[in-house]
């Protein structure tokens, strides 16, 4: 496994950019078909990636890149949102990778450049929302690097009309 | 300007083209005319004084003026700048607690048509430079006669004191006249002609009226202008200078969230560091602030997306991009939610 794994140096890790859209568009239907995520192709334009800015909110979207080829090969929303309380807590949401890459730390090397970026933004705290019924090796993976279960989410789902 | 307020006024080409307001503040009736460029009659058109008496220069205290070097207020196609200072005074105040050295307020006010309003920020530095330097111990009795007006019996005196300030108020319409006309001339003669913005602007001044035909070929030593039309059928370099660095690419309304979506472009070859992105909203003639962010580093090409809550019953917002460290508007623009498309 140990040799199948990514270095840095072989993945650039940037902004989303408008033409990164079908990329993304398509490791996001398989997120969606493998863990239900809610996501709804129509809401997901081409301009959704971008950076963007509104009140108490700041948004990324990052995107790894292999250096040779150009492939898109993961993503991960990132995003600071400012509490009742004044604080800031960062969230990582929608981080997918293509299936072939799975499993060779492009996920890790990107959630780094996610927290750095988030602790730059003044996060007190970096939450990660998951499926309720994750597979526990995810929750290992990311207890790795300081993640701890702290909060249960209760969701209510409206019919669509 | 001159087409909304039924001026039949043409003295001279430049006079569509800027209306000058000096104003002052009256201890007693609150912000008044003092005089009005080229046309005092504008002071008795109501729906024409409001947006000038409530500009937000008034509202701004001096050290505040002073670091945003002059202050913009766009309206119904014209950009209204607005500078304030003060000045010395002898006259006597109408308001308790009021010494009669109490400095005179004085509001400069230029309003410009939107195609040129390039050249106001650089008109408005000079034409209050021009009245500070040479009236600063004039504007009392401008005002002073102004007030003396209004009386129903004048005295010999009184007679005197007018005439004294309407000489001053004749000296300093010939000043505007000369500094406006001055600037335009020199504007036009001396800015780079390849700039799309100045060709669009000096479209813009063809278009009113002003001769320019005198641009168009190459005997044009010795006239009003030294500058030349941009010819078809040469190539030129583009000039990268002129070249505005943010561009609006998009702008929508989300109707799920009511929110306002603005599509920013990076325009320029290179990151922008430090700039401040405001969105405010705009109801009878006051801004409120909605939104206001630091962008750090903006990269060459990058596009942002700007949301801004949508006000219920409030149509009109402004988006700003500011320099951090100059203050200098690198963007403005006017947004009227009834123009938009839903989305």
């Amino acid at each position: 496994m140990a040799e199948e794994l990514l270095k840095e140096e072989e993945i650039i890790i940037r902004n989303y950019r408008t033409s990164d859209y079908k990329a993304t568009l398509k490791i996001l239907r398989e997120l969606q078909e493998q863990y239900n995520i809610g996501f709804v192709e129509s809401k997901w334009r081409e301009t959704s990636g971008l950076r963007q800015f509104k009140p108490n909110l700041k948004r990324i979207t990052l995107i790894a890149e292999l250096k040779k080829t150009g492939q898109v090969v993961s993503m991960g929303m990132l995003e600071a949102v400012k509490t009742n309380l004044g604080q800031y807590i960062g969230y990582l949401n929608n981080w997918a990778t293509e299936k072939e890459f799975i499993g060779k730390g492009v996920g890790k090397i990107l959630a780094d450049r996610a927290i750095q970026i988030l602790k730059s933004w003044g996060c007190e705290a970096v939450r990660i929302n998951m499926a309720y019924i994750g597979e526990q090796k995810l929750i290992d993976i990311f207890g790795k690097v300081g993640f701890k279960p702290i909060i249960t989410v209760l969701e209510k789902k409206f019919d669509a009309e | 300007m001159a087409e909304l307020f039924d001026s039949t006024s043409k003295k001279n080409p430049f006079e569509d083209l800027a209306i000058v307001y000096v104003m002052y503040f009256d201890e007693a009736q609150g912000h008044m005319p003092l005089l009005i460029y080229p046309d005092d009659n504008y002071r008795n058109n109501k729906t024409f004084m409001r947006p000038i008496k409530y500009h937000p220069i008034w509202f701004l205290s001096l050290d505040e003026s002073d670091a945003l070097d002059h202050i913009d207020l766009e309206f119904k196609g014209y950009t209204f700048f607005g500078k304030k200072f003060l000045t010395r005074s002898k006259r006597e105040k109408r308001r308790a607690g009021l010494e009669v050295e109490t400095p005179e307020t004085i509001v400069v006010i230029l309003s410009l048509p939107d195609n040129i309003e390039l050249f106001g920020d650089g008109l408005i530095r000079l034409l209050t430079q021009n009245i500070r330097d040479k009236y600063e111990s004039k504007l009392f009795e401008i005002i002073d006669s102004e007030i003396l007006k209004e009386e129903v019996i004048k005295s010999p005196t009184v007679k005197t004191r007018i005439e004294k300030g309407d000489s001053f108020k004749k000296e300093l319409r010939t000043e505007i006249e000369v500094t406006t006309n001055k600037f335009f001339s020199d504007v036009i003669k001396n800015s780079d002609a390849t700039s799309i913005r100045m060709q669009k602007a000096i479209a813009y001044l063809a278009f009113k009226g002003i001769d320019v035909s005198h641009l168009d070929g190459k005997e044009y030593n010795g006239t009003f202008s030294n500058i030349q039309l941009f010819d078809p059928n040469i190539q030129g370099e583009v000039n990268f200078v002129d070249k505005k660095p943010f561009i609006i690419l998009k702008i929508n309304i989300i109707e799920d969230s009511q929110e306002l979506e603005i599509l920013v472009q990076n325009n320029s070859l290179h990151a922008i560091k430090g700039t401040i992105v405001k969105i405010n909203h705009l109801k009878e003639y006051f801004e409120k602030e909605v939104m206001i962010e630091t962008i750090d580093s903006w990269e060459a090409q990058e596009e942002l997306v700007f949301i801004s809550p949508i006000i219920p019953y409030v149509d009109d917002y402004l988006f700003f991009i500011i320099d951090e460290v100059s203050n200098e508007k690198l963007l403005s623009k006017r947004i009227d939610l009834k123009l938009l498309e839903k989305t």
